[in-house]
């Protein structure tokens, strides 16, 4: 691509007009509206059922608070972390799928280039409005699950708890992320919208439903047809954890088990010589707990910032004077 | 009849031999009826009852009915003849055969010491009769005496031992004593006395007359007496009869470790692969020195656990000693709390105490996180360099 001469400015001039502009016009469509009794039908189901079984629970528990999130009722078989895991990739790839590709259908992307506004900001402004929007749509429906339970439960928070559902907030909203930034980069991929939308929810399917499948089936084809040792039963075991970590669902749920169970110390199983002289149950500090999830933090900030920065360069070598 | 008795003797006597054939002519064939007792004269106490034991023997003669009479009894005092439990006026022994009577004595308490004859008579109707001529002597009383003795009357051991003394108490007197049991003993000292083979305590044990009887006296000490020699004296008494014996224990002081830490906090932190450093403060509580005291640890599988000092030669009591503790993690351990035990150990004496680590991992792989959202932003940033501003 010839490159005449190098144009002055700071590449991000007019992001905030951007920004804003998306984010105004994502919480004020009727998709959103959609996409917002989507996630409350899925989230208030859970909630309410564990809270009912919660306020039943007598014994004492440090982290009863977190249970909300984690407890799967008796009557409804999914906890409302496993209803989040998969409603914030259907919530992020409905709001980015047609990001860049309905401005080009509607033909007003040249139009909007033509003002002092460069590319660079355009796409960015356009990923930080859908993420924004989806940060506050979490944000209140994890003010309503922790209202719910001040009310139901009759008890508050811990400091720690609260710490600990705020980092499972953050962990939700770069999980998010990442599915904004795929879809976003399928609009751009595709002049369709369509397209771009199959091809998101394709690969959410594929990750959500098929890929822990095939981890399985990969790592018993590598595993040696007879295991002998714990040790050799812990590295295969190894190899299935990080193949299904290739999935941005399980570095969520991991996260998310790190971070609401305080009592996990690791993923994996342990060998019994580390489990000599271990105290059941005992919580781990939350910088512990911080660290043990880290690694998982870290693919989904970082798998977010990738797929975003592929969506870019393809953007920007892109011809939009259509 | 005697003829048949002859034969009988011969008979037997060719079947027994020699010796039963000389004795055979020697059968007593005295006849008639007699009144017998062990003892003709006795003595008697003033105020009390005495039993006499009687025989009306029947030898060779019919039976009759044989009336019996008292004479000579003197004032002021009953006399009872007695059959079978029951007052009788007669007996009537079979031929060759007894009946057991017996005299219940009843002594007036203002009874003056001296002799009295009693004689008692049997008449029947065909001119037998026999008699029996008692001489009754008022005697003074012997007063009640007891004895008591011990085989062991100083043992030796530690303040938790317990000290069983065996004790034989004595009734040296005339008649049957109950003996109340106590004992004196420094301040805090236990005694218990139990029978000579059994578990009940117990707080007095009758004594027949002349006998005497085995019991144990145990006694406790309180656990922090110091060491040195504690006298009991262990008292039997009975109607003012009193014996008092002292036995000695012989207490000899004990060690006792505590294993604590300075501020009696059980819990510390260490980082996976790197050494933590805890105090442990080590007590002796106990009443006599310690020695050779030794440090030992039980830790989660390869672990490494030192001791610093790993031995303590001596440990005088109320003594307090501090014992670094190094622990280290393995390699792979996982983050979270762990269970280590801490043992202080000497001959007969040990202390433990368990310890809670909460172990952390090092944040390096932290930093390593960061640093790839880091490469990852840049990436970002060479691409905006790159392609950007169009």
């Amino acid at each position: 691509m010839p490159r005449s001469a190098a144009r002055e400015g700071s590449p991000f001039t007019g992001l905030g007009p951007v920004f804003l502009k998306e984010f105004a016009d994502h919480l004020s469509s009727a998709r959103m509206m959609v996409l917002m009794l989507f996630v409350i039908a899925f989230g208030a189901f859970p909630v309410a059922s564990s809270l009912q079984q919660l306020r039943t629970v007598t014994e004492s528990d440090a982290y009863l608070f977190l249970r909300i999130f984690t407890t799967a009722p008796d009557r409804v078989p999914i906890s409302f972390v496993f209803a989040l895991n998969f409603i914030i990739p259907v919530m992020a790839i409905g709001l980015g799928f047609d990001a860049v590709n309905s401005e080009f259908n509607r033909r007003t992307l040249s139009r909007v280039l033509s003002q002092p506004i460069y590319r660079d900001a355009l796409l960015l402004g356009k990923f930080l409005g859908g993420l924004a929007t989806l940060a506050v749509v979490l944000t209140a429906l994890w003010l309503i699950v922790f209202g719910a339970g001040l009310l139901l439960l009759g008890i508050p928070p811990r400091g720690v708890e609260v710490a600990r559902g705020a980092c499972f907030l953050v962990a939700a909203i770069a999980y998010g992320g990442v599915w904004l930034a795929a879809s976003l980069l399928f609009s751009v991929i595709f002049r369709s919208t369509a397209t771009s939308a199959l091809c998101a929810l394709g690969l959410w399917l594929f990750f959500f439903l098929l890929w822990p499948m095939i981890a399985e089936a990969v790592t018993i084809a590598f595993a040696p047809a007879q295991i002998r040792s714990a040790e050799e039963f812990l590295a295969v075991e190894q190899v299935g954890l990080v193949l299904s970590r290739f999935s941005p669902g399980a570095l969520f749920s991991e996260a998310v088990i790190g971070l609401l169970n305080p009592e996990t110390r690791t993923f994996g199983s342990m060998l019994p010589a580390q489990m000599r002289g271990v105290i059941p149950g005992a919580p781990l500090p939350l910088d512990q707990s911080l660290i043990l999830i880290w690694p998982q933090m870290t693919g989904l900030i970082a798998g977010m910032i990738v797929v975003f920065a592929a969506a870019y360069v393809i953007f920007q070598r892109e011809e939009v004077r259509a | 009849m005697r003829r048949l008795i002859a034969l009988l003797a011969l008979a037997t006597a060719s079947v027994l031999g020699s010796q039963a054939f000389a004795q055979a002519p020697m059968s007593p064939v005295m006849q008639g009826l007699f009144l017998l007792t062990d003892y003709p004269a006795q003595t008697v106490r003033a105020g009390e009852i005495a039993t006499i034991r009687v025989k009306m023997q029947n030898s060779g003669l019919a039976p009759e009915p044989m009336a019996l009479t008292l004479s000579g009894v003197p004032a002021g005092w009953k006399i009872d003849i007695l059959g079978g439990g029951q007052p009788v006026a007669s007996a009537m022994p079979g031929q060759n055969e007894s009946v057991a009577l017996q005299l219940r004595v009843e002594v007036p308490k203002d009874a003056k010491p001296g002799s009295q004859q009693v004689m008692l008579s049997a008449k029947g109707s065909r001119l037998q009769s026999a008699e029996l001529p008692l001489t009754l002597t008022v005697g003074t009383e012997t007063p009640a005496k007891l004895s008591l003795k011990s085989r062991l009357p100083s043992l030796r051991g530690t303040p938790r031992s317990s000290f069983e003394y065996s004790v034989t108490v004595g009734n040296d007197s005339g008649k049957d004593l109950t003996v109340a049991l106590s004992a004196q003993g420094p301040a805090n000292f236990q005694t218990t006395f139990t029978e000579g083979f059994g578990s009940n305590e117990i707080s007095s044990i009758p004594i027949e007359a002349g006998q005497t009887k085995d019991i144990k006296v145990k006694v406790t000490p309180p656990r922090d007496v110091k060491a040195g020699d504690y006298p009991v004296l262990v008292k039997v008494a009975a109607e003012g009869a009193t014996a008092e014996l002292r036995v000695t224990l012989q207490i000899s002081g004990q060690g006792k470790l505590a294993l604590s830490t300075t501020g009696g906090r059980l819990s510390g932190e260490a980082e996976i692969g790197k050494t933590s450093t805890y105090t442990l403060v080590l007590t002796n509580d106990g009443t006599a020195a310690v020695d050779e005291i030794e440090m030992t640890g039980t830790v989660p599988t390869s672990w490494k656990v030192e001791f610093n000092p790993r031995t303590i030669a001596t440990l005088a009591p109320n003594e307090k000693k501090e014992v670094q503790v190094l622990v280290t993690p393995a390699d792979k351990a996982i983050a979270g709390d762990y269970v280590a035990q801490f043992r202080a150990g000497a001959r007969g004496e040990s202390s433990s105490a368990d310890f809670r680590i909460t172990v952390t991992t090092s944040t390096l792989w932290g930093m390593v996180g960061i640093g790839i959202i880091a490469v990852a932003l840049l990436v970002l940033l060479g691409a905006v360099a790159r392609f950007g501003r169009r």
